[in-house]
């Protein structure tokens, strides 16, 4: 019976990844209806992207074109893309048609599914709220506090510890705040993916997060709408479970990226640096979804990377306008063992105002970064000259910027594997009174290494005790 | 409907006798459920019997079809078991044998394509309606292309052949196969094309399998992260960016710095490891490439090493699929639980290739005039590198791209598209390759993002803070160029970073065992070698190492067996190095 009323197309045309189907001209598919087809006896889906005229419509596959031709049936499925959602999705990992690939089984009958193209929340629905999601990690707290439900970007070369520090956040914001998270694995390598889900199941933070992956490896179609996968999963949880969700996004370039690679395809012409003319819209329409709503929140931490190292390429010059906080990693500070390598001084949040952080706060933080700025400026001469020959405001400022720069290391969870000490949750008004100890020179008498990879400044102590027995 | 009459055209030398044409008509009206119109041409190339047309339908009864069966299968069968193109007289008769046997007139339906345009290596083909994307066609004069391109009413088709004697009009068949190339043991010591035909004239390989070339890469809950070291063998790399089975690490440094070099010496230092290596060179001159071969087999190399070669000379299209052969290659080893070292020679010149095919076929060029899908292109190939989870036979594929950069810039198109595929690079500086520094390693440039993990805990011990020290050495040397009255304690760590950095340095296809380097390091770092001239480090080392082999081979068995370096160990190593560090400064004067 069902079969019945499906609509079938014939392939026309083939093109890598861009398909082109005739379909009766009084029974079209829409704009993003997902269709399948056969090849080589597995079904495929493909989803329309334009109507070129003639009853045809032109289609992005979903996996590769080897084995299509001319003449093969396609069934169009009466609508779009979707992806399952709700609590059978935690601890689960999916491709971007939400099939499980997991290992794990197929997911229960009738779990509900949400379509991967939704439209934004109305501007009725937004909420502005200047909360502080507290991270528990004192440099994100202290220097940039990120907005809860807003969007984070995180820039990092690679090997830095990106992957570490999502997924100490995962950690943290899971288990202190009982939020869900969702990570969407966007063109990435699948080596990272593998490592990143045996460590979250190592860890027991598998079963508070979904994780969806459409890597490097997959054809453009995939990572163009892998990220809207797990959008929708998000969503989910924000829109009907009123739940405040976590959501990752590695690495929002490769979004653009795939949708630059399938353009010229699509017979668009080119734009600056050969973008797709629709970058700024694709971004947008990504992006303004991932916003907080009266029914809950959603957080985002997207990493960025910078192609060509060129800061002004127009991928991560869109996608600065959409953020809230950025979190750059360094490779100088990964260098010196100071781990998470968050460089304070190129971080910034929005949100750190006296209004919003309060004042104390406030004042801490500016302290610190103009103690570390100082001590930047100071390097170039101590490299030369030494320290000895510097005033002694100077030597002031070198004594408490190689404190800070201690204190603002921190032992992850995540990492217990790696350096054997227990991973610590900061509290934020801990960390406040922390670093205002510090740049306040009530904590100038303890020896520099009880500063390393510690918590709170109760724990300096303790560990200045230690080393002085 | 059923009205529409069918034309059916028989080619032959002599008109069908009424019967035969009763009987023809009868077929195929049954055939295609409607009434049918004989059409006769002559045509005196059918020597004997004829051969129908039905629309894009060919049935033939013709002698030159069953020759033409004996040429394909002859042709077959040398494919398969020889790929040289002779068959020898064993093979010969039981095939003669068989195709005589088989020597009954039967009806072959298959769809016959017409070249439309040809040029530049890519042909159009009218007809063919139902040919798969990425099938392999067969052009006639037995020239092979791929369909890449399938339009309403052509196909645009890449040729792995000379476009010579293909000519408008001339017919194509479909082969059903999609590209790929035969795999197998004896392939190994070999150098093929990237079709699988051997190019060192000793004769046939015997194929164990066809495998297709584009396959998809292993996924996430198929892998396992990295833990066995690669050992490349040069002391820069081991201990500082050290590299694991499945890990893709890029060479990456302008011309003539010493890239090929690195990979040439890696795949030198795997003989008795139990590693498999393929070489694919892309579009380089064939004779650097007989010379790599040459190389490799004086250091015994060639025996487990595969050299896949696309030469500049070969037509873009094979340029295009050696990587992606070689890698099917590797996999058919990975996927039987044997570890593969794979180097890509490279792919900067590969990516050219690829825009050449697109921009011919008529795509639209993007950034640098590459074509959009240039990072999928790479990224799809080094994917397939992989650690094998141990329920798929625990294999590995150890990939080493090379990519040639333009007077030093890493921030290029395909340069910074690589570097964000692989699992780090080495960075090569011509700087450093013209001062004498070789391998010209880039020390803060260059990284390894998963070797740390495969590190034995003694090369991991033995090479701490190494890193750190060149790259302060780095640094400082940059800031005291401009200064002369340096204090005493910044004099000595220059002069200390200067000697590390020299001992950094290794003569070309001399590889150094990881039991040999942890010696050398632990002496360099533990101050023991301070009183030796820079210029004369990595003699030193030479001797050192020969030194600890005559006097403390206990050392090395013992590194070799425990893979960690106790104290007691260390103090051992740097006690005999002070001892030959003495010697060896005092047989200077």
């Amino acid at each position: 019976m069902e079969q019945e009323n499906k609509v079938r197309g014939t392939i026309i045309k083939i093109s890598g990844s861009v398909v082109d189907v005739r379909f009766p001209t009084d029974n079209m598919p829409s704009i993003y209806e997902e269709l399948r087809v056969l090849v080589k006896g597995k079904e495929a889906s493909m989803e329309v992207l334009r109507h070129i005229g003639g009853g045809v419509v032109r289609c992005i596959m979903m996996t590769g074109s080897e084995g299509l031709y001319r003449g093969a049936e396609v069934t169009a499925t009466g609508a779009g893309i979707s992806v399952p959602v709700g609590k059978c999705t935690l601890g689960r990992m999916f491709d971007v048609t939400g099939r499980p690939i997991d290992g794990k089984g197929e997911l229960p009958e009738g779990t509900k599914r949400l379509p991967i193209h939704r439209p934004a929340p109305s501007y009725e629905e937004q909420v502005t709220s200047s909360d502080i999601l507290e991270t528990g990690i004192k440099v994100i707290d202290l220097c940039e506090p990120y907005p809860r439900g807003g969007k984070i970007g995180l820039f990092g070369g690679a090997g830095v510890g990106k992957t570490v520090l999502i997924q100490e956040l995962i950690h943290n914001v899971g288990t202190q705040h009982g939020s869900y998270s969702l990570f969407a694995g966007v063109g990435e390598r699948s080596r990272e993916g593998n490592e990143l889900w045996g460590e979250m199941k190592r860890r027991g933070v598998a079963d508070m997060t979904a994780m969806v992956f459409g890597q490097m490896n997959e054809t453009p179609g995939v990572r163009m709408r892998v990220a809207l996968s797990g959008l929708s999963m998000a969503e989910y949880f924000r829109d009907e479970e009123h739940r405040d969700v976590l959501l990752f996004i590695d690495n929002i370039y490769r979004f653009v990226q795939a949708g630059s690679e399938v353009s010229a395809l699509l017979g668009r012409m080119p734009s600056a640096v050969g973008y797709q003319p629709t970058l700024a819209s694709e971004m947008g329409e990504l992006q303004e979804r991932i916003t907080s709503t009266k029914n809950g929140s959603v957080t985002s931490v997207q990493a960025v990377y910078v192609p060509a190292d060129d800061i002004t390429d127009p991928a991560p010059a869109t996608t600065f306008a959409h953020l809230d906080a950025m979190t750059v990693l360094s490779r100088k500070i990964a260098g010196e063992g100071i781990y998470p390598a968050v460089d304070s001084l190129e971080s910034t949040s929005q949100l750190l105002e006296p209004d919003i952080v309060g004042d104390e706060h406030y004042r801490v933080a500016q302290r610190v970064e103009e103690i570390l700025q100082k001590y930047r400026e100071l390097q170039d001469i101590i490299v030369i000259l030494g320290v000895g020959e510097l005033s002694d405001e100077d030597k002031l400022v070198v004594h408490r910027a190689r404190r800070i720069q201690r204190f603002l290391s921190q032992p992850f969870f995540v990492a217990t594997k790696f350096s054997g000490i227990d991973g610590v949750y900061v509290k934020l008004e801990d960390t406040v009174k922390g670093f205002a100890a510090i740049v306040d020179g009530e904590a100038d008498g303890y020896p520099e290494e009880a500063f390393y990879n510690v918590g709170t400044i109760d724990d300096v102590v303790k560990k200045a005790k230690s080393i002085k027995v | 409907m059923a009205a529409d009459i069918v034309t059916a055209k028989v080619t032959g030398r002599v008109p069908p006798s009424p019967e035969a044409e009763a009987k023809l008509t009868e077929i195929i009206s049954e055939k295609y459920g409607a009434p049918v119109k004989l059409v006769f041409e002559r045509d005196s190339s059918v020597v004997a019997g004829f051969r129908l047309t039905v629309g894009d339908d060919i049935y033939d009864w013709s002698l030159e079809r069953h020759l033409s069966d004996i040429k394909e299968k002859l042709s077959r069968s040398a494919a398969a078991e020889n790929a040289g193109g002779h068959v020898s007289a064993e093979g010969l008769i039981p095939l003669m044998h068989e195709a005589i046997e088989d020597w009954t007139p039967r009806i072959v339906s298959e769809t016959i394509g017409r070249v439309v345009t040809v040029g530049d290596g890519i042909a159009t083909v009218s007809g063919l309606s139902d040919a798969e994307y990425g099938e392999i066609l067969l052009f006639d004069g037995g020239v092979r292309g791929l369909a890449e391109e399938l339009d309403e009413d052509k196909i645009g088709c890449i040729l792995f052949g000379g476009d010579e004697n293909i000519k408008s009009g001339s017919r194509v068949y479909r082969t059903g196969k999609t590209a790929g190339i035969p795999v197998g043991e004896g392939f190994i010591g070999r150098v093929i094309d990237p079709l699988g035909t051997p190019l060192d004239g000793k004769g046939a390989i015997a194929a164990d399998d066809y495998m297709p070339t584009e396959a998809p890469a292993p996924g996430i809950i198929d892998r396992t992260p990295v833990s066995t070291p690669l050992e490349t063998g040069l002391l820069v790399i081991d201990s500082m960016f050290p590299i694991g089975r499945g890990q893709r690490e890029l060479i990456i440094g302008d011309r003539r710095t010493g890239k090929t070099t690195i990979a040439t010496d890696t795949i030198i230092n795997q003989k008795g490891k139990d590693v498999i290596c393929i070489y694919v060179a892309i579009g380089q001159k064939a004779s650097s490439v007989a010379k790599i071969a040459d190389t490799l087999a004086s250091h015994g190399a060639m025996e487990y090493t595969t050299v896949v070669l696309a030469s500049a000379s070969d037509s873009v299209p094979i340029q295009y699929i050696a990587p992606y052969a070689g890698c099917t290659l590797g996999e058919y080893f990975m996927k039987r639980g044997r570890d593969v070292l794979i180097v890509y020679d490279d792919l900067s010149k590969h990516a050219v290739a690829y825009r050449t095919m697109s921009l011919l076929l008529g795509r639209f060029p993007g950034r640098e005039a590459y074509p959009g899908d240039v990072f999928y292109l790479h990224s799809r190939l080094l994917e397939r590198a992989a650690k094998l989870s141990p329920e798929l036979g625990g294999g590995s594929m150890t990939a080493l791209p090379i990519v040639e950069t333009l007077s030093g810039d890493v921030s290029a198109y395909i340069p910074t598209n690589t570097i964000s595929i692989t699992d780090g690079q080495i960075y090569l500086e011509s700087n450093l390759f013209h001062s004498g520094q070789r391998p010209a390693v880039n020390v803060s440039l260059s990284v390894s993002r998963v070797g740390g993990d495969a590190q034995t805990p003694a090369m991991r011990s033995a090479s701490k803070s190494l890193r750190l020290l060149l790259e302060q050495y780095g640094e400082t040397e940059v800031f005291t160029r401009f200064s002369s009255d340096l204090d005493e304690t910044t004099r000595r760590s220059i002069m200390y970073g200067e000697l590390l950095t020299a001992f950094m340095r290794q003569p070309k296809n001399s590889p150094m065992s990881a039991e040999h380097q942890i010696i050398v390091l632990v002496a360099a770092l533990s101050h023991a070698a301070d009183g030796v001239p820079a210029s004369r480090a990595p003699e030193f080392a030479l001797g050192l190492c020969a030194y600890f082999d005559e006097k403390l081979p206990s050392v090395s068995r013992e590194l070799a067996e425990k893979k960690t370096l106790s104290d007691e160990l260390r103090e051992k190593i740097v006690t005999a190095a002070t001892e030959y560090a003495l010697e060896f400064i005092g047989s200077e004067n």
